[in-house]
């Protein structure tokens, strides 16, 4: 999975044609084999985007930065970046016609070791599902995984749980990095943020961590599209998708298989109403 | 300082007999910030409310806590106590200790006692976050919207409207009248239904304050009480009602018959009509399922005829859209289908009819010219027998209600086929009589004496035929034994029940229904003609069934609670209403999709001070807000507040308990 060259053709032209200010890519970190995100306002850094295997992070994170709010963007995205950009779009915060979207119909990408990834191989939907123009062979959609550690989380009791997720967090740090690393988390002021909410306000106890990732993940359920950004910013190394991966399985088996940012306008379970909605959990 | 003063109420033996009232008082006053707590046998009496005011001065407080009944029942009346003693009325909280202890907790008194004492420890806890709120003016639109044409819906109009009041009359079918204009003579004067209607009838198409809208149906209705928002679909009537003047030569050549509702299908009507020849407005309407020219395309002998060209195949239904205040909904009723019965043969047998059918057919202008006929041959009927309660009063067929109006008609029955057939006589099988009402037992009476009718208290067990006599079994229970009757025609008394309709329109108005499908009133005494939604009334059988003189007290009653709220250029609206704080809000519009009332809107703002960049934020119409609170749940980034439950004053709550 190489498109780089592809990738740089379609951002020159976008460039020479006038059509967007900003390109949002990948480029070389410079010292090793990894990748990070390129925000590229000037058509001669054209040639230093790529793209292969090794381009993990979600970029429609950056659609939330200033510098490219309100400006034309070109953009890169895989099958569940794609996903958080619906979202991003259903939810008012971009618009499309400002944007020109690289869809990819991605084949997974790989670790630092060169493992793929856990999450791409689960992906039930790896096609970019927005898009101006897609690279690669479409693959169609894929059957929902319910994975080895979710159902284990699952065998645990209530309290079990509970303090399984109360041992994790004791390990975090409250740096908020899982948060900005969010795409689907652009608060003008986060709720953990504000003086009134002061069950969020310990610095770093473990019960303040505990409530304002709990209430994160929530926050996030029918959202989240599994694309591991905050893991891969989380400097404690916390398991933070099992939080949203537990969700996202209550999710789609009660709601009608509904899966995140599938199709534009589709606020997620948690944000619109309809008569078929489960109700045999209310008492 | 919070200076909180705690009002403990004994509501009579209500409360102090499952909770212990003083020792709620002693744990009140263990709270600091409780300056004053005194119990009382009815907090809400005049002498109560004198307490608080008077402690509100002398002790100089600055929260009030009532513990007594339900905030619905008594939460206006206290706050108008603390209004008369200058302080604001929302600084008090009423703690339920009432349907929320003392009444669901009688077995166990010490913990309805705890439980009450954590109650009022919370409402506390609140109070003392409590802000001032002051109420909101909002303008009323004095038009009312009143859903049904029938005698109820008339009745209605007329008088708001004779109140100057404007009025926006939707009939579904092409003439107002309704049931009330399918019937003969009516109980217990047996004047003629259509000579006491009719006038009404024309008086609404005349009525300078009335517009009415016939062949039309309420599609949406937004807004809040006075200022609602409705669109109402007329369904294309494909005649021009502007320059029709209603000759009728359009349906005398009018080749296509088809079964007439108005005599329920004992006759047959045209494809292009109009229901009955007194008919409000007396213009004709295409029925586009029948209609060979509107089906295929050839026909069109009433365009030919029509000398003022007022055909039009061409036209659509039309969606118009009225600014109203005030809703009356007065659908009506119908008929309950007896087929269940199987063992009277109901659909088997053409010599059984329901009762809205014999009416039509002893109606002077009915499809029989006022004569009851044997639907299989014709012939007049010398022996008929009534069955009452069919459907009514029937768990395991039929529906557990009375229908109430049965007894009567049925007796009014008897007497009209006397004056009809003087030979005749009439046997009724009866369950019960019941006729509660001025004059309605010596109307029963009348029936019985003067026009022989035998009235058999017992059920049929089966209906047979034999040769062309219905022979109908059943029970005479005053003399124990079977009896067994040859009839040449059977009449079923159906169930009355709601108009078929009546939940989905329920669900588009807002309102609730009960298991039959009835419009359910906010109070079953006290309130009867209002529904739980402030500006929305009920008139008529769309509520339960009722006979032509409750209907018309019920649709007056309507129309004064209407006159009450537009008396007044504003109305006060509670202050409780949710308000965005711009700075936090990120205008993801999730409170636009969850709001029930379609509050939300959005607006532009800049991006920061002096910015030429702008975003978007979410916005709440202060008058169409209830309150409900949906928007502050979903708001992730905490930017809505809901005056009088705010994040503090909730967070206290929990915290007190």
């Amino acid at each position: 999975m190489d498109y780089s060259k592809q990738i740089q053709d379609i951002a020159a032209k976008l460039f020479t044609d006038g059509k967007i200010d900003v390109f949002v890519g990948y480029r070389m970190n410079g010292f090793d084999d990894n990748q990070v995100p390129a925000v590229i306002t000037d058509p001669k850094e054209v040639s230093t985007l790529v793209f292969t295997e090794k381009s993990v992070f979600n970029l429609s994170n950056y659609l939330k930065a200033d510098h490219t709010r309100n400006k034309r963007v070109g953009l890169v995205v895989k099958g569940c970046d794609s996903r958080s950009l619906n979202l991003l779009l259903t939810e008012s915060q971009v618009k499309r016609d400002k944007l020109y979207i690289i869809g990819i119909a991605c084949e997974g990408v790989v670790d630092d070791k060169g493992q793929k990834v856990q999450n791409c191989m689960e992906c039930i939907i790896p096609d970019a599902v927005v898009y101006d123009e897609i690279l690669g062979t479409p693959k169609g959609k894929k059957d929902y995984i319910v994975n080895a550690d979710i159902k284990a989380l699952a065998e645990k009791g209530l309290v079990e749980r509970r303090e399984y997720f109360e041992e994790i967090f004791e390990n975090c740090i409250r740096c908020n990095a899982c948060r900005n690393s969010c795409p689907l988390c652009y608060c003008t002021k986060c709720c953990i943020d504000q003086e009134t909410a002061t069950i969020y306000n310990g610095s770093n106890t473990s019960s303040s961590a505990f409530h304002a990732l709990m209430t994160w993940s929530l926050h996030l359920a029918g959202r989240c599209v599994d694309c591991r950004n905050c893991e891969k910013a989380c400097p404690s190394h916390l398991p933070l998708h099992l939080l949203h991966k537990q969700n996202e399985k209550v999710i789609f088996g009660n709601f009608q298989n509904h899966l995140a940012g599938v199709e534009e306008g589709d606020r997620g379970a948690f944000y619109k109403y309809s008569l078929k909605d489960p109700d045999d959990f209310i008492m | 300082m919070a200076r909180v003063g705690v009002f403990v109420c004994f509501c009579g033996a209500n409360i102090a007999d499952f909770v212990d009232v003083p020792t709620v008082v002693e744990e009140a006053k263990k709270i600091r910030e409780v300056k004053f707590a005194i119990d009382y046998k009815y907090m809400c009496s005049d002498p109560g409310q004198q307490m608080i005011r008077d402690a509100i001065v002398q002790h100089r407080l600055t929260s009030i806590v009532v513990a007594a009944c339900s905030p619905r029942m008594h939460e206006k009346t206290f706050r108008k106590a603390l209004s008369d003693a200058g302080m604001n009325p929302y600084l008090l909280e009423v703690a339920n200790i009432r349907e929320h202890s003392s009444w669901v907790h009688q077995k166990d008194k010490k913990a309805a006692t705890e439980k009450a004492g954590d109650l009022v420890r919370m409402a506390v806890a609140k109070s003392i976050a409590n802000e001032q709120l002051h109420e909101i003016s909002v303008p009323v639109t004095k038009r009312a919207l009143v859903i049904g044409g029938g005698i109820a819906g008339i009745q209605a109009a007329l008088d708001i409207a004779d109140a100057r009041i404007p009025v926006t009359l939707v009939e579904r079918s092409p003439s107002i009248g309704g049931r009330m204009a399918q019937l003969d003579e009516t109980f217990p004067t047996l004047d003629c239904s259509q000579c006491i209607l009719t006038p009404k009838m024309v008086d609404v198409a005349s009525h300078p304050y009335i517009e009415l809208i016939p062949y039309s149906e309420v599609i949406e209705l937004n807004g809040y009480v006075g200022n609602y928002k409705a669109k109402i679909r007329k369904k294309a009537s494909y005649v021009n009602f502007k320059t029709c003047t209603g000759c009728g030569a359009c349906w005398q050549k009018c080749p296509v018959k088809v079964p007439n509702e108005y005599n329920c299908g004992i006759d047959t009507r045209k494809a292009i009509y109009t229901p009955f020849p007194q008919a409000v407005p007396n213009k004709p309407v295409i029925d586009a399922e029948h209609c060979t020219m509107l089906l295929k395309g050839k026909c069109g002998i009433c365009a030919k005829v029509c000398e003022k060209g007022s055909i039009d195949y061409k036209m659509v239904d039309e969606v118009i859209e009225r600014e109203i205040g005030a809703v009356v909904v007065a659908t009506g009723y119908d008929l309950w289908d007896a087929t269940p019965y199987e063992e009277y043969g109901v659909g088997r047998y053409k010599d059984i009819i329901n009762s809205l059918e014999f009416e039509r057919m002893v109606s002077a202008n009915g499809p029989t010219g006022g004569v009851p006929v044997r639907p299989s041959d014709g012939k007049v009927p010398k022996t008929v027998v009534f069955i009452k309660c069919v459907g009514s009063r029937d768990k395991a067929k039929g529906i557990e209600f009375c229908s109430k109006i049965c007894c009567m008609y049925t007796a009014k029955h008897a007497i009209l086929l006397h004056h009809k057939v003087h030979d005749s006589r009439a046997y009724i099988f009866y369950m019960d009589i019941r006729a509660a009402g001025k004059g309605y037992e010596e109307f029963v009476n009348r029936a019985q004496v003067e026009t022989g009718a035998v009235y058999l208290r017992g059920r049929v067990s089966k209906i047979y035929q034999k040769g062309d006599k219905l022979m109908v079994r059943g029970e005479d229970g005053q003399l124990g034994q079977e009896v067994e009757v040859e009839a040449d025609l059977v009449v079923l008394a159906t169930a009355v029940i709601p108009y078929k309709e009546n939940p989905a329109l329920a669900r588009l108005l807002g309102i609730s229904y009960d298991k039959y499908g009835y419009l359910s009133e906010a109070h079953p005494k006290l309130r009867p003609v209002e529904t739980a939604k402030a500006g929305i009334f009920l008139a008529g059988c769309t509520q339960a069934p009722k006979d032509i003189p409750d209907t018309v007290a019920q649709a007056s009653a309507c129309a004064a609670k209407v006159c009450g709220l537009f008396a007044g250029d504003t109305m006060k609206k509670d202050p409780m209403i949710s308000t965005v704080n711009n700075e936090f809000c990120s205008g993801c519009q999730n409170c636009v999709q969850v709001c029930p009332y379609q509050a939300i809107v959005t607006e532009e703002i800049p991006l920061g001070h002096g910015a030429k960049e702008m975003r978007t934020v979410a916005k709440i119409n202060e008058g169409v807000c209830q309150g409900c609170g949906s928007c502050v749940a979903i708001c992730r980034s905490m930017a809505i507040t809901l005056a009088g439950f705010t994040d503090p004053q909730i967070i206290n709550e929990i915290v007190a308990i």
